[in-house]
């Protein structure tokens, strides 16, 4: 039961959270040019910092210098290569697959 | 024997540009979905070995619909953690999604109230990305949003298939595989072909950089502290000057080295 409660008050908190911006931005028609340029760097800003946590560090320590590195170089030179999501994702799961398998 | 069918009919009710528009939006998260199943799996197997209710397990991903603090939380409770400090963990980690919320604010602005207060659910790190970066491409916002619903419905559908799937099956991915390497690969393959101009890079560069510096800060602050300062970085670095493109860009790869 406080299971279920805390996975709840968990949900409703990050529905408000999701919805905030949306909600307080939702009437403006001019968004102030800075602004503006500071909300298209959210994608990026963000996704850099959840590669930089799980990438580079491990449970909040540097992570050891090996497969996840290189697969990742891998992955990041196929992405400037081709600009393909997919061909991205395939490239660094076998990388890093073919990483492992070589002992790393 | 349905081809017989006339193409141009409507199917539940929905016309056939808007199932297009939809298509469109799953193809461009296609690419995601396998990892979604993945980070899935390694949730539901967590619960399972965390020994939480299936159904309560599976309830967590289609409420709160946030892998990394799903995972914070069952973690917590296996540590005993008092509850309030679960939900505030899980709130933190999810902060995120208030600056994409503010991103999303003007893609969203012409739908109508119940589009929005529905579409906000959807938004996972992915589907938001993949709307920003694609919203240029659909200024008429009837086709704009059932492009994004395309993509971000099916995408929490296979993340919730992938966490019950996960919850029966137990631990069936060896630790050896590492699967935890999905995360920031997935990331990666959303963040590196949409990089274009120099406010971008730099927002990037300087958030990687405040993360690894700030990883000592409790509740996994250091992301929520690296996406911020990123993004003010990056919002003081002048685009190049250059005049407005004579031909529209569509948003699409072919033009990706095009700059702005």
């Amino acid at each position: 039961m406080t299971t279920f409660l805390i996975f709840t008050f968990a949900a409703i908190g990050t529905y408000l959270i999701r919805i905030s911006g949306i909600v307080i931005f939702g009437r403006e028609r001019d968004i102030p040019p800075r602004i503006e340029r500071a909300l298209q760097l959210v994608g990026p800003a963000a996704m850099a910092a959840i590669v930089a946590n799980t990438l580079l560090l491990d449970e909040g320590q540097w992570r050891g210098f090996g497969a996840w590195h290189l697969a990742a170089i891998v992955a990041v030179g196929v992405a400037l290569w081709r600009r393909s999501s997919g061909v991205t994702m395939a490239a660094g799961a076998v990388a890093f697959a073919a990483l492992l398998l070589a002992g790393l | 024997m349905t081809d017989a069918t006339p193409a141009r009919r409507a199917v539940l009710g929905i016309a056939p540009l808007q199932w297009a528009d939809a298509r469109a939006g799953l193809k461009a998260i296609g690419p995601l979905m396998p990892g979604s199943v993945l980070f899935g799996l390694a949730f539901g197997a967590l619960v399972r070995v965390a020994g939480i209710d299936p159904w309560v397990g599976s309830y967590a991903s289609v409420s709160v619909v946030a892998g990394a603090s799903q995972i914070a939380i069952v973690e917590a409770i296996r540590a005993n953690a008092p509850a309030i400090i679960a939900i505030v963990t899980a709130l933190v980690i999810n902060a995120r999604f208030a600056l994409y919320s503010a991103a999303l604010a003007p893609v969203f602005s012409a739908f109508p109230l119940r589009w929005k207060l529905g579409l906000a659910h959807l938004m996972t790190d992915q589907a938001a990305v993949v709307s920003l970066q694609n919203a240029d491409r659909y200024p008429d916002p009837v086709r704009r949003r059932w492009f994004i619903v395309g993509g971000a419905l099916p995408f929490v559908v296979v993340w919730a298939v992938g966490s019950i799937a996960g919850i029966v099956l137990g631990p069936v991915i060896p630790d050896a595989w590492q699967i935890g390497f999905i995360v920031p690969l997935m990331f990666l393959a959303v963040l590196v072909p949409g990089l274009h101009d120099a406010p971008g890079v730099v927002a990037v560069a300087v958030s990687t950089l405040v993360v690894v510096l700030a990883k000592d800060l409790p509740w996994g602050l250091n992301v929520l502290a690296g996406a911020l300062i990123g993004i003010a970085v990056g919002a003081f670095v002048p685009l190049r000057a250059k005049p407005e493109p004579e031909v529209p860009d569509d948003g699409l790869a072919h033009d990706a080295g095009g700059g702005e």
